[in-house]
């Protein structure tokens, strides 16, 4: 819980304060922790590329929204992130669980962490890799970036940084 | 009655109201007929024009319309699940399904053959679902606008059919910062 926390923390501190999630066992602890604080707006949402539509409406109603969700979710919304957040220049903050990295017991998460950081390069999108939790520090100006370049940026967060946070 | 002859009986309902405009033709005819800031032009990411009404929705007071079709609904159909758990009082979609993909050359989409928009919705848990002909558009949308206690997703039953026309010649970020000048959160233009 202590590394969940101080992530959300982390994120609010720069300013985040509409959430959604296309859930992971490893972003359960920030759901739980999202679901039970009235300062900010959760919810779930079905599909990542929509879970990018709703972002782009809440920056244009005046939110700084952030979408948890797997590495996975980076290949469901490519054309959302281009046709939509990077041309419109819309502050999105992903917070990606990492799956597929070091620690990693499901084989078949390894396809898409081979490239995740190639896609997010390709998409030219600004990227902090967490692997510890001094890494977790910096999440927060991380986050005030995306406002500043108005751009979408991407938070990796490991396998091995998550498993643990009972 | 086509899209272009519907969104010609509606520009004046839509006036004061924050509106996604789907992308392609639906844009672009909205535009020639009666350019306002308060309307958001999607130049991109079909499919979600409901999505992009939900979170404004979500995320303040005024009154939100998506104008969507039944190739996008059809092509990122979750958001009426989405819609149905979690849409605002403020948000009402407008799906006009002309049962054609228009801006591509009217090829058929599946809600000419055994799909009902109406029934998905429903089953989605979408409250207010009303499916009506280009005509009754009109009043239905002005009474989903007007009521401030409920949702609404209203699937407007129109012929296919496109009139010729030119791209959008506003920038991305024109569309974007006039829409929020609109709104009052840029104090900048």
């Amino acid at each position: 819980m202590k590394i969940s926390k101080k992530i959300i923390d982390n994120l609010k501190k720069g300013g985040v304060d509409f959430y959604l999630s296309v859930p992971c066992k490893l972003l359960a602890n920030m759901i739980d922790i999202l679901e039970k604080d009235n300062d900010v707006y959760y919810s779930a949402v079905p599909r990542e590329e929509e879970g990018m539509g709703i972002c782009a409406g809440a920056y244009l109603g005046n939110k700084f929204p952030c979408i948890m969700m797997q590495n996975t979710g980076i290949g469901n919304s490519v054309n959302a992130i281009v046709s939509l957040l990077q041309l419109y220049q819309m502050p999105v903050v992903f917070l990606i669980s990492y799956r597929g990295t070091p620690g990693e017991p499901v084989g078949a998460q390894g396809g898409m962490a081979k490239i995740t950081e190639d896609i997010l390069q390709t998409l030219r999108i600004p990227m902090l890799h967490c692997s510890s939790e001094n890494d977790l520090e910096k999440i927060s100006t991380f986050s005030k970036h995306a406002k500043v370049v108005e751009s979408p940026v991407a938070i990796l967060c490991d396998f091995n940084l998550m498993k643990d946070d009972k | 009655m086509n899209r272009f002859d519907l969104l010609n009986k509606i520009q004046n309902i839509l006036k004061d109201n924050l509106v996604i405009c789907n992308i392609g033709l639906p844009s672009q005819e909205l535009y020639k007929i009666n350019d306002q800031p308060n309307f958001f032009y999607m130049l991109g990411s079909m499919g979600l024009s409901s999505s992009i009404g939900l979170g404004l929705s979500l995320s303040q007071n005024k009154n939100v319309v998506s104008i969507d079709g039944d190739g996008s609904v059809l092509m990122n159909m979750n958001t009426l699940a989405t819609i149905g758990n979690r849409a605002p009082s403020n948000y009402t979609l407008l799906i006009i399904d002309n049962g054609s993909y228009g801006s591509t050359g009217d090829q058929r989409t599946f809600t000419d053959e055994n799909t009902s928009l109406k029934d998905v919705a429903i089953g989605a848990g979408c409250k207010n679902v009303v499916e009506c002909s280009g005509d009754e558009t009109v009043n239905e949308l002005s009474k989903a606008i007007n009521d401030q206690n409920n949702s609404y997703v209203i699937i407007s039953k129109i012929n296919s059919g496109n009139v010729k026309i030119d791209p959008i010649p506003l920038n991305p970020i024109t569309i974007r910062d006039r829409f929020r000048k609109f709104m009052g959160i840029v104090k900048y233009l």
